[in-house]
């Protein structure tokens, strides 16, 4: 059918027919929006999920097993695992999407400049980039962490800023493919100005690959964040906090008491899966090799 | 018999776009063409006519979303279109050749060129390796390779460009195949080392007495090395002929506008008007598909134009063929 | 090349602690110094010189392969790192060789069938081996197989404190029994490694057979293959075509994987009570002993330069194109 015919539909049968589309294209990202959906409205209306407070402790129940009252059981201070984990999901994503937003804040600038300048600025930000990658990047954000000051807003703004070089390398590459193409040029004898050049012209046409890769980069972001916790950086015990709660749990995975580090792992496993098979989707979508009927 | 007879080979381009409507790109329709023995024939056309496609369908070396939805090609009275892969892989290399556009990058780029030649004699037949290595260097030097014996074990990196377009030919001709299908051979190249690489070509067909197409969109070479010339115009043959035929009068205004606009004209300012884009795939008119850009156009050209045979044997597909 | 590389890379490692919020001399002198001795501790530590001075002493004093001394160890930090080194190098090599063994194979066949259902399948399987958190995967096979089932040895050390280890040969507790004829230190160092080397086997496998795939998928719509179907070479041949031209990127994804998973057997080291450089690393940044982080930050980039410079001759080798040959 040809394309102009989508536009006779109304709204709400287009949309449909985007979603079975983009489905149809890639179950995983389908898939993946459908997990990152369900933790969305965990972590916005978890008040309504929860059947306990997340903080408050029950001296007598301390360390039970699953049960009717506690559905995941409760921990070593016998708060309640359930009310925790779902109260977790907020950390997961108010630390993911601030970080991410970050990441994409210095990057793109960086690499619209690194690009379009070129020359010794360039060349000075590529080598500090390519540098930064000798590093593991667990242990980079572990240790400027430790050394910053361990509190959550630093969490966020070291995973951002640890993550621009990803974003900043993409931009940088797409601005050196479109720096000498007729529409630039053409926009530079037009007497625009650079910054204009920069954002009406380059930054539209640079911006998809970036937001292709954001979806990885905050299950990254979440990934590394729990981590931390896990170590007991930056977030502490007895803040539901998926990372840290699996801490508390770790004494007992080897005495049985397997709900407490198994659940928030759970809850953690599937939203940076969900968060990968979003991304990988997108992979799909824009590679058009894999657009071909079965 | 014919060596190769096309008929209505249709080749679309399927898939689902984001809002998931099956789009279909008809790409080649109803192509036909029949070829001979020893005979050369020529394909022209723009860019996107579905010239490579043309070759491509013929040996099953379509990628997705590319697929043949219709018609017949017949190999020696064999159905290439529903033959397996195994099937179609013993006639690829050993009864068809092909020359392909990027030799650079064609070559694998791990294995040195004479044992991409003993490799693709020693898959097609049973000889030994002594007898493959002897055959190989004999078409190095047939294939105007200088020094084959130390070429042998030359890299593809290491070759220019003329020389590694030799090696590909010769590696077409290392099992003497019937019909050889030339894809934009010289594309690329030198002046000088096209000319060569095209003279070779020639002769070597004449030599082996193979059907061959040669596919480009360079009018002066199928003036000078082709026995026949096809027109293609999105994804159909418009005019097929001997090409004294066509030159000398041209049946199809398509074929007309593609005459007049050679670099020669252009320079005198003489060149006809080829205007306009080519018909949208997805979006094919009714009746000829030429009908937009075309000064001759008129209602008639609303319904599917005929395949008419002029008294020179070309035929044209065009109502106005005759006038 | 690499000499700014490494020049960067001990500033970066200087920055770390200078630049961050941590003062090492509120440390020394504790709560109830004066103000006369913070000035000295200062002077002793050189901080009252200028920040670039402070580094060019630093970077001559690692140049000398003076790390510092750990507070926590009461020892020389080189000391500490070089005789750890080994210990994680035996996890390290087991594990990924493991994970590129598993991963390698199943990335290329899945490329071979690009939508089948082992490629569906094995998708699925790696993009959950990217999310699992490693350390959380080392508790849940201790607690299956330690607490549950009584398979593997506690997650404490890398051999059983029973047996006493074999003699230092290669480092690895493993070969190092075997070389000896050591049978019951072999054994009791296998069922130590098996755990913690299935966990970095498996974090390690999912990025290389995503990243296998999409290589030989590259390579597989590359006009080298395309003319190789041209010629109508066998199934078997055009694999083995594609294999070998997926070999030098394959080699490059693996050697740059090295710097990330040495940060993630970190963890496991950290979990298993390996006893490696990964666990005195992560000690030392948990507990704040900034000389040792220092040393160990520098030990992993200087490995990963390491491995990258083992890549690039590796290549150079098989690599017809590469000016070596």
């Amino acid at each position: 059918m040809p394309p102009s015919v989508t536009h006779q539909l109304t709204w709400p049968r287009r949309t449909a027919n985007r979603v079975r589309g983009l489905s149809r294209l890639s179950p995983t990202a389908a898939a993946g929006v459908v997990i990152i959906v369900c933790f969305g409205v965990l972590a916005l209306f978890s008040e309504w999920f929860m059947t306990h407070d997340p903080v408050s402790s029950y001296p007598d129940r301390i360390l039970q097993g699953p049960s009717y009252e506690h559905w995941f059981g409760t921990d070593g201070n016998g708060m309640d695992i359930f009310s925790r984990v779902i109260y977790g999901a907020k950390f997961g994503f108010g630390i993911a999407i601030p970080a991410v937003i970050i990441a994409v804040l210095i990057g793109i600038p960086v690499g619209l400049i690194a690009g379009y300048r070129g020359g010794a600025l360039d060349e000075i930000l590529m080598r500090i980039f390519d540098g930064l990658r000798v590093f593991p990047s667990i242990i980079l954000a572990l240790a400027v962490v430790a050394a910053t000051g361990q509190s959550l807003l630093n969490v966020v703004l070291v995973l951002g800023f640890l993550d621009s070089p990803v974003f900043a390398r993409l931009v940088r590459a797409e601005v050196l493919a479109l720096r000498s193409s007729n529409f630039v040029e053409s926009a530079i004898a037009a007497g625009n100005p650079t910054w204009r050049i920069l954002f009406f012209h380059l930054l539209p046409n640079t911006i998809q690959g970036a937001m292709a890769q954001t979806a990885v980069r905050a299950a990254w972001a979440v990934r590394i964040s729990a981590t931390l916790a896990f170590l007991g950086i930056g977030i502490q015990a007895p803040t539901p906090e998926w990372g840290a709660m699996i801490r508390q749990g770790a004494e007992f995975m080897v005495t049985g008491q397997w709900w407490v580090a198994i659940f928030p792992g759970i809850a953690l496993i599937f939203l940076v899966f969900g968060l990968n098979l979003l991304g990988d989707g997108i992979q799909d979508i824009l590679d058009p090799r894999r657009r071909a009927s079965k | 018999m014919n060596l190769l007879k096309i008929t209505d080979l249709q080749t679309h381009f399927v898939f689902h776009d984001i809002d998931n409507y099956r789009r279909e790109a008809r790409a080649l329709n109803k192509v036909n063409l029949n070829l001979n023995r020893g005979e050369i024939v020529g394909i022209v056309g723009e860019t996107g006519a579905g010239k490579s496609l043309t070759a491509q369908s013929i040996c099953g070396l379509l990628r997705p979303p590319a697929k043949v939805v219709g018609g017949s090609v017949l190999f020696l009275g064999k159905e290439l279109l529903s033959l397996a892969e195994e099937d179609l892989n013993d006639i690829r290399g050993a009864e068809i050749g092909m020359v392909v556009q990027n030799p650079k990058s064609s070559l694998d780029p791990l294995t040195r060129i004479g044992d991409q030649l003993v490799r693709i004699h020693q898959t097609h037949t049973a000889s030994a390796i002594s007898v493959a290595r002897s055959k190989a260097i004999a078409m190095m030097h047939a294939v105007g390779i200088p020094d084959p014996e130390k070429r042998f074990s030359a890299w593809p990196h290491e070759l220019s460009g003329g020389m590694a377009q030799r090696v590909l030919i010769a590696m077409a001709l290392m099992n003497e195949p019937k019909l050889l299908i030339a894809d934009e051979p010289t594309t690329g190249l030198d002046v000088t080392v096209q000319a060569q690489i095209l003279e070779l070509l020639k002769d070597l067909v004449r030599r082996f007495e193979m059907g061959t197409i040669i596919i480009t969109h360079d009018l002066g070479i199928v003036a000078h090395y082709c026995d026949k010339v096809a027109v293609m115009f999105a994804g159909e043959i418009v005019e097929y002929g001997t090409v004294t035929d066509i030159f000398r009068r041209p049946g199809h205004p398509y074929t007309k506008q593609l005459l007049a606009s050679t670099p020669e004209k252009l320079k005198l300012n003489e060149a006809g008007s080829l205007g306009g884009q080519p018909p949208d795939l997805f979006n094919l008119p009714e009746g000829c598909l030429s009908q937009d850009r075309c000064s001759l156009a008129s209602d008639q050209c609303r319904t599917p134009p005929p395949v008419i045979t002029l008294e020179t044997g070309q035929t044209v597909r065009c109502h106005f063929a005759l006038q | 090349m690499v000499l700014p590389l490494l020049i960067g890379v001990v500033f970066v490692t200087f920055m770390l602690v200078r630049v961050g919020g941590l003062d090492p001399v509120g440390l020394l002198a504790g709560p109830t110094a004066t103000a006369e001795e913070f000035t000295m501790i200062r002077k002793d530590l050189g901080l009252d010189q200028p920040l670039w001075k402070q580094f060019l002493i630093y970077g001559g004093q690692v140049i000398q392969g003076d790390l510092g001394e750990s507070w926590l160890s009461n020892r020389p930090v080189l000391e500490d790192i070089t005789t750890r080194s080994f210990i994680s190098l035996e996890l390290l090599f087991w594990g990924i060789g493991l994970g590129a063994a598993i991963g390698i194979p199943v990335g290329l066949r899945a490329a071979f069938k690009p939508n089948g259902r082992f490629d569906q399948v094995t998708r699925i399987i790696s993009l959950l081996g990217f999310s699992i958190p490693t350390y959380w995967l080392g508790l849940v096979m201790l607690f299956v197989f330690f607490y549950l089932l009584g398979w593997a040895p506690p997650g404490m050390g890398r051999i059983s404190l029973m047996v006493s280890p074999p003699q230092f040969v290669t480092g690895s507790y493993l070969i190092d029994g075997l070389i000896e004829a050591n049978w019951e230190a072999a054994n009791s160092a296998l069922t130590h490694l098996i755990l913690p080397v299935l966990c970095l086997a498996i974090v390690s496998a999912a990025p290389i057979i995503k990243q296998t795939r999409a290589i030989a998928l590259e390579v597989i719509a590359s006009d080298t293959v395309r003319y190789a179907r041209a010629c109508g070479l066998k199934i078997k041949t055009l694999r083995a075509i594609v294999f070998r031209n997926s070999a030098t990127p394959i080699i490059t994804f693996v050697g740059t994987e090295i710097t990330g998973l040495v940060g993630t057997m970190s963890l496991i080291e950290y979990v298993f009570a390996w006893g490696g450089l990964g666990q005195y690393g992560l000690n030392a940044i948990v507990r704040g002993d900034f000389t040792a982080v220092q040393g160990y930050v520098l030990t992993l980039a200087l490995f990963s330069v390491l491995i990258f410079l083992i890549v690039d001759i590796v290549v150079a080798i098989i690599e017809p194109r590469s000016q070596l040959n």
